[in-house]
């Protein structure tokens, strides 16, 4: 899973959600599930999708509830049911994309797809620095505890003024530090040339068109059994 | 005054910082940390205000448990200068940077307005003190932040690398400072990798690697040791190589840490005088 | 015709009061070692800017006079045109390295002049073996120590086979051991007929390599010539500037009315001297 180029995985993330979208009964969706879930099994990311699922976990639940109690829907709890692996479903079609793609190699797949060079590395340098924030943030937070700023103490407004010694500094050093990342760039010729050309890129091996052709397959099959086969009626008698 | 019996923390109780760390640190004390980066320095220092409290082992302040105190209530005394200047700044001028360290621990208004004045003429800055900090320059950023930290008078001042980024002159009048506010009986300690600026000015150095502590006694015992130098990263300053290189060409000059002035007399006294 | 020249440059900052650079006149030679040193705020930090065009064509100010770098004058080429010919390598390692792994790094500079990727592909390996780097190849820059970041920092710089390199106190927020990591691979450079200009406060460590000290106060030159002769100049005191302590000595040992016979920049030298004089 993880050797495929980020463009067929993108392909094949994008079929197994839109066929998510077309199912809103049980069974379908289970065996929707039953593909996705040893797929993400495959690309040693299972642990991974279970702690996004865990943090889903509270709003499913909710969703499951209220449905169900208020949904005018014949069959409610069926209903319920199936939005929920429904969700799962989409929620799982777009993490096997992101759990298995790493930053760069979807930069350069943006790139190869035409997006403008600047936005993909935007997108991967914000990725890169996000870290680098995160600890100068804390730094921030020991700098003001240390002068007795008390950021747990008060009601909501003293918090919310609180912030500002924060968010002040944190925003100042960002614009420095990006001020002078900027140098570094430009002394490295960033904007150049419009012909930068890619020490590695990507390419399509005879893995990522089958994968590619067995993804649009799937989706033709599906969407032909949706329209045209009347699917037996496995509802929870509720 | 200070004691940290057996200390030991680890970041998400996974990362150890500090290992059975102990020590005491008394009234107008000048005490250097020198270690490697990772060693421990500014975790050990994070202890004394409190921002980090120990897994195990306990802190002791004045014979009261550490735990008791709030990091507010520690700010009191211990007052902690970071290294970045820009982490603290955030009012549109230098003296309400000041005014606001002195109202956070609750000042009287007419203290703060003492306080803010005398701070800002010892450092030298008070015609700044309407600037904006953020239109300052690096050193000038750095006075500033050291203020509104000084105005409180802590007992303890701890400063983290101070030197970074400093020139000479700057880092003579940064001395001096520390030196007039030791006499006043307050502890000034410094986490530094500047070894020439501790052996000048700081007559107790603590050395660490890996969280532990590898030394802790006078600077000229501590830091002349070759094994605490080559633990904590650092380069034997040059007056050490040259007392060095003098004693294997003249065995009766002293191969150990010297200060400048000493070193003058000892070649003076071998080329026998003027 | 010198390598880099500043001809009678004067620039001042959009916003400033004051002149950054005032008529600054400099000549480089090709294979120079040139330490810029000086009080906080004398322009050196400036000065370095020039040299790449940073400073007139990213920070935008009050220009007077020329900066030719390699026969390019600063005001009419752009900093990317001058990249392959002076790189700069700054202060702050965690700013200069943009992406996420050491290859990648590297490869940034040649990668936006349009550098045929085999071509890169080989300066890239041949900087990881040249910086010893290996180890770090797939690491992201936040696994890195200071030292190694700036490691690789200079071989993203070096990737595009500049003539100069400028560096802009590199040192200051690494340990002594990762400085002198950087010093030595910078002087190494120099004996591969690199020129180089650093800035550098801490003169112990690279006046015995330099070929030429410049000293710098409020926007100007005031003292250019060898590191003895400088450094030995009661100028550095009233400046400001930190002479090695074994200068010091000499000078010290001077008005006690002993003439050593040249003036030490080391330890050793000093004790040679010494013995000399005995």
């Amino acid at each position: 899973m993880h050797a495929l180029d980020p463009r067929a995985k993108l392909l094949l993330s994008i079929v197994l959600a839109v066929i998510s979208m077309l199912f809103l009964e049980i069974f379908p969706l289970l065996i929707i599930l039953a593909v996705l879930i040893p797929l993400i099994a495959a690309a040693k990311s299972l642990r991974r999708w279970l702690r996004s699922m865990k943090g889903l976990s509270v709003l499913l639940i909710f969703i499951l509830i209220f449905n169900t109690l208020l949904s005018t829907y014949p069959n409610p709890l069926n209903y319920s049911i199936a939005l929920v692996l429904r969700l799962v479903a989409l929620m799982t079609s777009f993490s096997s994309f992101f759990l298995t793609v790493q930053p760069d190699e979807l930069s350069q797949a943006l790139i190869q797809m035409r997006v403008r060079f600047e936005f993909a590395f935007a997108m991967s340098m914000a990725m890169r620095y996000v870290p680098t924030l995160g600890q100068e943030a804390y730094a921030i937070m020991d700098t003001q505890k240390a002068r007795g700023v008390e950021l747990d103490k008060g009601n909501l407004l003293t918090r919310i003024r609180n912030i500002v010694p924060i968010i002040v500094p944190l925003i100042i050093v960002s614009i420095r530090r990006a001020l002078s990342i900027a140098e570094s760039m430009e002394s490295r010729g960033f904007g150049a040339s419009k012909n930068r050309t890619y020490m590695d890129k990507l390419s399509f091996r005879k893995r990522d068109w089958a994968v590619c052709c067995l993804s649009l397959a799937m989706l033709i099959l599906v969407i032909y059994i949706r329209l045209y086969i009347p699917l037996p009626d496995w509802s929870i008698p509720f | 005054m200070i004691m940290m019996e057996d200390v030991s923390f680890a970041y998400d109780g996974l990362y150890t910082a500090l290992q059975g760390v102990s020590l005491q640190i008394d009234d107008a004390e000048r005490i250097a940390i020198m270690g490697a980066n990772g060693a421990g320095k500014t975790t050990l220092v994070k202890h004394l205000n409190g921002l980090l409290r120990p897994n195990s082992g306990r802190i002791i302040f004045d014979g009261v448990d550490a735990k008791h105190y709030s990091v507010a209530e520690l700010a009191r005394e211990i007052g902690l200068v970071m290294q970045n200047p820009d982490h603290q700044l955030f009012l549109d001028s230098v003296e309400k940077e000041v005014v606001f360290g002195l109202k956070q621990l609750g000042f009287s208004e007419d203290e703060i307005k003492e306080r803010t004045k005398r701070t800002l003429s010892s450092l030298g800055i008070e015609d700044l003190s309407e600037r904006s900090p953020f239109t300052l320059s690096g050193g000038e950023r750095k006075r500033v932040a050291l203020a509104s930290v000084l105005a409180t008078e802590p007992r303890v001042l701890a400063l983290d690398e101070p030197t970074i980024g400093q020139d000479a002159r700057q880092k003579e009048n940064l001395a001096d400072m520390l030196m007039k506010l030791n006499k006043k009986g307050r502890t000034v300690i410094v986490v530094t990798h500047d070894i020439e600026f501790v052996i000048e000015h700081f007559p107790r150095t603590i050395a660490m690697a890996n969280g532990s502590i590898i030394a802790d006694g006078p600077t000229s015992a501590v830091l002349s040791n070759d094994e605490v130098i080559r633990k904590c990263s650092l380069t034997a300053p040059q007056l050490t190589q040259t007392a060095r290189s003098l004693h294997t060409l003249f065995p009766d000059v002293p191969e150990r840490l010297t200060l400048l002035s000493e070193l003058e007399d000892e070649i003076v006294r071998v080329l026998g005088g003027a | 015709m010198p390598l880099i020249e500043l001809d009678d440059f004067s620039f001042k900052y959009y916003g400033a009061e004051t002149l950054a650079l005032k008529k600054i006149a400099l000549t480089i030679e090709e294979g120079e070692y040139v330490v810029i040193t000086g009080p906080s705020g004398c322009g050196k930090t400036t000065l370095c800017r020039t040299i790449n065009a940073l400073v007139p064509q990213f920070h935008r100010g009050y220009i007077a006079g020329n900066v030719i770098i390699d026969g390019k004058n600063t005001r009419e080429n752009t900093v990317a045109e001058l990249s392959s010919i002076a790189g700069l390598v700054f202060q702050e390692p965690e700013n200069q390295l943009v992406t996420l792994n050491v290859e990648k790094e590297i490869a940034f500079g040649p990668e936006n002049l349009g550098v045929e990727p085999t071509e890169i592909r080989r300066r890239v390996e041949e900087l990881i073996e040249l910086l010893d780097l290996e180890h770090l190849r797939e690491k992201h820059p936040h696994e890195m120590s200071g030292g190694e970041q700036q490691r690789v920092a200079m071989a993203a710089t070096l990737a595009l086979k500049p003539k100069i390199l400028v560096a802009d106190e590199p040192t200051s927020n690494l340990d002594p051991r990762s400085a002198e990591i950087i010093l030595d691979i910078i002087s190494d450079l120099n004996k591969r007929n690199m020129t180089v200009l650093l800035v550098e406060h801490r003169l112990d460590l690279v006046s015995k390599d330099a070929s030429r000290v410049v000293l710098m106060d409020k926007g100007s030159i005031v003292a250019d010539g060898p590191p003895r002769e400088i450094l030995s100049q009661d100028i550095c005191q009233e400046i400001g500037v930190g002479v090695p302590k074994a200068t010091l000595l000499y000078k010290r040992l001077k008005a006690h009315g002993i003439d050593l016979s040249s003036v030490p920049l080391t330890g050793d030298e000093l004790a040679g001297l010494v013995k000399e004089a005995s």
